[in-house]
């Protein structure tokens, strides 16, 4: 095993190597965490802190919180991205073209603003958890969208032209049906994003629960190894999530390469 | 080796396309004629030759229905009013549909399975689901893609992509079908099965048409029976123009160069003449 290789770029590496790699980052970050964290001042929590943090989340309802946040989540990911969905797919129609693009635009909007608009609109507060999300998502989710239609070949649509196709059916073969393990895609490269706005969102309405009231608690009272642990937490329900959504589009979408 | 010329199944009348006010293509104008040979089905091979940018992808859009010309138009077989005589070929302009097209890439629906592309490409024949299964069977076995019928484009090798890619056209449009650079970028085996390709389509409609583009000068002149030079043409003062149009045309039938197994000193003698019409224009 030559380890001169693991440094030199672009260099491609056998499984067992990469593997290898891959344990000693483990191992060394694990070593690295309790060793800063065995002394007197630290700032980060040692991991049986955490330990006890998971522990005691656990106890508080962990489960019934991760269940409200992707119950949110899911609630508000099927409203935008069927709202996003329509919105990319008539884009090809050149009428309504600028329409697409200028929501597309509107992701460089500040948060702040449109809360406050949707607040005097909505009187609810889950509404307004859900709204929020929902005009988020959506911008991200029509900007990643269009780029998936925009980058459809030529020669697709020719080839469905050839055919005989309508130019609806060329919308509904090519751009629909032919692209829709892209959607699953798009929504896994954008469902980061969302996952972390959601626990922001989520501190607007402390009664609903959810992993942002648990975060928002545990800054109250300065308990590290809770807060530490409950990022732990989100970042592997977030994985799980893109790994199950993945996992699907392997499963149901054979002719996808992606 | 004998043939006749009967009614005519290609007409370009006067073509010209402008994108954006930029003339493509200008003045083209040519006639095909369905070639019959005695005791065999005999379809037409044209080919169009030509240096790169000068018009032969927008002359194929034009041929395709794809595009509206500025000026003139196509003429392709009505198939709806043929009944298999002679003499009884109507031509109608072309419209979107009416020719097949397959682009350099060989572009599939990447979410339909050989057997769905096929099926799918025969909605419009007025033929039972029965008969439409028969047909698309009949035509796997012939093609030698039983075995992947089930099999979506990412899952078939090039030669297979290749030849579903234009038999899904055979059995979706009419008689005529247009290639764009079929054999780009492939190897000796899959211009070996672009070739066989051909053959099949040729022996089985004397009506079937293929119109293809090539860099390939020889294999050009070993598939075609009939090759249009595209390029700009001179004006009286010797410059060239910035527009495409056809500057020659080789009748192989004419000339008793089609059809031949190998290639022969007249054969060797017009690659050199399209060549050097390729590299003046």
């Amino acid at each position: 095993m030559e380890i001169k290789k693991w440094f030199r770029p672009f260099e491609q590496l056998q499984m067992e190597q990469r593997l290898s790699i891959l344990t000693i980052w483990i191992v060394g970050v694990g070593a690295y965490w309790f060793a800063v964290t065995s002394g007197e001042k630290r700032l980060f929590p040692p991991p049986v802190k955490v330990w006890e943090g998971l522990q005691a989340l656990f106890n508080e309802g962990l489960v019934h919180h991760i269940a409200s946040s992707l119950g949110l989540c899911l609630q508000a990911t099927l409203i935008s991205i069927v709202f996003s969905l329509v919105v990319a797919y008539l884009s090809p129609v050149p009428f309504l073209r600028p329409v697409a693009v200028a929501l597309s635009r509107m992701r460089y909007l500040p948060l702040t603003g449109i809360t406050f608009y949707l607040a005097i609109v909505v009187s609810n507060a889950r509404a307004m958890q859900v709204w929020v999300l929902v005009i988020f998502m959506s911008l991200y989710f029509i900007t990643s969208l269009l780029g998936v239609v925009k980058d459809i070949p030529q020669e697709e649509i020719d080839h469905a032209r050839s055919l005989k196709c309508t130019r609806w059916e060329v919308l509904w073969e090519v751009v629909i049906k032919g692209r829709f393990d892209y959607v699953l895609d798009v929504l896994r490269q954008n469902l980061a994003i969302v996952w972390m706005m959601l626990v922001t969102v989520e501190s607007i309405l402390v009664g609903a629960g959810g992993l942002g009231v648990l975060i928002k608690n545990s800054d109250r009272f300065m308990n590290h190894g809770r807060i530490v642990a409950l990022q732990l937490v989100i970042l592997f329900v977030g994985l799980g999530i893109d790994l199950f959504i993945n996992y699907v589009r392997k499963l149901l979408f054979r002719y996808s390469k992606i | 080796m004998s043939y006749e010329s009967k009614d005519v199944i290609l007409q370009v009348e006067n073509l010209s396309v402008v994108y954006d006010g930029k003339t493509i293509i200008k003045d083209i104008n040519l006639v095909e004629k369905d070639t019959q040979r005695a005791g065999k089905i005999q379809g037409q091979t044209i080919a169009f030759v030509g240096r790169s940018g000068r018009g032969k992808s927008t002359l194929f859009r034009a041929l395709t229905g794809m595009i509206e010309p500025a000026t003139g138009k196509v003429l392709v077989p009505d198939i709806s009013k043929y009944n298999g005589e002679a003499h009884t070929i109507a031509l109608k302009e072309v419209h979107e549909g009416d020719v097949g097209f397959v682009d350099q890439k060989y572009t599939l629906f990447r979410h339909k399975t050989v057997y769905q592309a096929l099926h799918y490409a025969m909605r419009h024949a007025k033929l039972s689901e029965k008969e439409k299964k028969e047909k698309i069977d009949q035509h796997l076995a012939e093609w030698g893609l039983e075995k992947v019928r089930n099999q979506y484009p990412n899952e078939l090798s090039g030669g297979q992509r290749q030849r579903t890619a234009i038999l899904e056209q055979l059995l979706g449009t009419g008689t005529m079908m247009v290639l764009d650079e079929p054999f780009s970028g492939l190897d000796v085996g899959n211009i070996q099965n672009v070739k066989q390709a051909f053959e099949l389509v040729n022996a089985s409609h004397e009506l079937n048409t293929l119109i293809f583009s090539s860099h390939d000068i020889e294999l050009t002149v070993e598939l075609a029976d009939s090759i249009y030079v595209v390029g700009y043409p001179a004006l009286d003062n010797g410059q060239r123009t910035n527009y495409g149009t056809v500057l020659q045309h080789f009748d192989l039938k004419k000339m008793g160069l089609a059809w031949k197994d190998e290639l022969n000193g007249d054969h060797l003698d017009l690659i050199k003449t399209i060549k050097k019409t390729m590299l003046d224009s």
